[in-house]
Order: structure tokens, then C-alpha cells, then sequence
């Protein structure tokens, strides 16, 4: 990597972005980045609803970093908690509602699970998709041991738009996952 | 009984469940790395509570900031609890706090009373702190 990071300031520029994050992101990281988000928005006059849904998104996505990269240390000890390899990026698009990605690496086992998971929820209505959150708050099999499926459902419902999520190949185990959640 | 106190951090919130001293309050931000772990040991206390309280008015205090996905199924496994134990006679009122600008605050508040039935729920909203 060349000593420059002018043309990926300048790239980052032009696509809006405001905040980008690529490495081991832990607990005490996800707090540090919304709180950030939450301080920066504030200070710029954002309404207390975007912030709301900014942060709100921003923590359901580095949270499923955290615990379904599987990309991550395999040991570090009990202080630290888990830490895991991921990329966050939050911005604005060209008309000025803020989105938050996020890309991790999976199994590609899963990667149909998921799929089919967050394809069934772009195919739903608001209403349609708070009726299925309450569904999912109190059914334990609609939702996996750490509570993704519930994440995902709860983003949806503070997407301006239907998410937009790319599943790639990266070996024959491993794909990486990319979310994209526009806020209202 | 003792009671069961818990200090607030960046991501998870305060708790003073306090047999002696009316509401019961939890208070802050709720999105910890472990939501099970953190509120584990207040169920736990709640069934100690629950099994040995005398049956008077049992009030709760919510007023959180920010809850996690996660977050939003212990805060409905606690108020189903508190619901049967409604359904089994004891008095019990939580009372959701929001601040007025929050709206995000108030929905998570009236689709919680959406789905209790036993227990009394209120929205109350605060325009300062």
C-alpha cells in the first residue's frame, strides 16, 4: 500500500461518506463509533428522529460484526470480550438521507439462510414488517441463539427503502456479506 | 429483602430495584455486548422478588434512551413476567418515560402496550430532564 491515502479521501469525498471503519471491531469499539455518530449529527442540527435511526442501525450492524464475522480472534481473553474483523461505512447520499453499510466475512453455508431471510423482509410492507418484529420479540425459533434475525427486522423497519445487501464469494468456505441500510 | 442495584455504562443502564422504595427504576442506554448476561441476575432477583412480595403495588420506572434488537426481547420476556404475574393478582404498573422529542422512544413505548394485557402501562412523556 502507498504512503497516500489522498485518493481514498478523495473517493470516500465523492461518495458522500462521512465515517469509514475497517478492522477489529469489539463492544467498546461499536460504543465509540455510534456515540461519535450520535455526537457529530447532533452537533450538525440533525432532527433527534435521523439521529435516532442512525444510531439505531449503526449499532444493530457492528454488533452483527462482532458476533458473526468470522473473521476474528480466536482467543482474547475475557476482559476484551469478542472482537471481530469487519467495515463500516456511514454517509449521505445525494439526496441527503444518511445510509450505514456494513461487510463481514461468513460462512457460505449460511449464506443462503441469510439470504432468504432478508429477501423476505425487502418483500414486505411497514406494516406487515412490525407485525412480524412482534412476532419475532416473542418466538425464540424465529430468530437464531444471538438475536440477528430480530436486528435485521428492527433495520428494515427504519429503512427509507427495501435493504440492499451483495453476497460474494471470496474461497470456497468463505463469501463476504455487505448490508446497506438507507435511514428514513 | 436486599435490593438490586446495577450502575449505568455507555450501553447498559442503571437498575435500583429496591423492595422498600417505590418505582423501581431503570434508567440509560441498553445495548450491551451480552444482553442475557447483563440481565440475567434481574430476573433472577425479580423471581426472588416475586415469590416472596406481600402483593402490594409494584411500580416501575422505565425511561431508556436507546434499546438494541436484543434489548427489545428481554425488556418483552420482563414484561410478560410481569404480566403473570398480574394475571396472579399482583398489582403492578410500569410507567414507560420518553422524552417529548424522542419519538423513536414513544412507538417502542405503545407497541410494548400493545402486546401486555394484565399489567398498566403508561406512556409518560417529560420535556426535560
Amino acid at each position: 500500500m502507498g504512503m497516500s491515502l489522498f485518493k481514498y479521501y478523495e473517493e470516500m469525498q465523492r461518495e458522500g461518506v462521512i465515517l469509514y471503519f475497517s478492522g477489529p471491531v469489539s463492544q467498546s469499539i461499536v460504543e465509540g463509533i455510534a456515540e461519535l455518530m450520535r455526537s457529530k449529527m447532533r452537533a450538525e442540527d440533525a432532527g433527534v428522529a435521523a439521529v435516532q435511526r442512525v444510531f439505531a442501525v449503526l449499532v444493530e450492524q457492528m454488533q452483527n460484526i462482532v458476533r458473526y464475522s468470522i473473521d476474528r480472534h480466536a482467543d482474547n481473553g475475557e476482559q476484551i470480550g469478542e472482537m471481530a474483523y469487519g467495515q463500516v461505512v456511514v454517509g449521505r447520499d445525494a439526496d441527503g438521507r444518511f445510509f450505514v453499510a456494513c461487510g463481514n466475512k461468513v460462512e457460505t453455508a449460511d449464506c443462503s439462510e441469510l439470504a432468504e431471510h432478508i429477501e423476505s423482509l425487502r418483500s414486505m410492507s411497514k406494516d406487515e414488517l412490525k407485525a412480524y418484529y412482534k412476532e419475532c420479540r416473542r418466538n425464540p425459533d424465529c430468530i437464531t441463539d444471538k438475536g440477528a434475525g430480530l436486528g435485521f427486522v428492527e433495520m428494515a423497519r427504519k429503512a427509507s427503502r427495501p435493504l440492499d445487501f451483495d453476497i460474494v464469494p471470496v474461497d470456497g468456505s468463505t463469501s463476504f456479506f455487505s448490508l446497506k441500510v438507507v435511514t428514513q | 429483602m436486599t435490593k438490586y442495584s446495577v450502575q449505568a455504562t455507555t450501553s447498559s443502564p442503571e437498575i435500583c430495584f429496591d423492595p422498600e422504595v417505590m418505582p423501581f427504576e431503570i434508567k440509560g442506554e441498553s445495548y450491551p455486548e451480552n444482553c442475557w448476561a447483563f440481565y440475567g441476575p434481574m430476573f433472577e432477583w425479580l423471581d426472588t422478588f416475586f415469590s416472596s412480595s406481600n402483593g402490594g403495588l409494584v411500580e416501575i420506572d422505565m425511561e431508556i434512551l436507546y434499546f438494541n434488537s436484543s434489548s427489545s426481547k428481554m425488556f418483552m420476556d420482563f414484561f410478560d413476567m410481569l404480566d403473570e404475574q398480574a394475571e396472579r393478582g399482583k398489582k403492578i404498573v410500569v410507567n414507560w418515560r420518553y422524552h417529548e422529542e424522542n419519538e423513536s422512544a414513544m412507538e417502542c413505548g405503545e407497541e410494548f402496550m400493545e402486546d401486555v394485557e394484565k399489567i398498566k402501562f403508561n406512556l409518560v412523556e417529560y420535556t426535560s430532564n
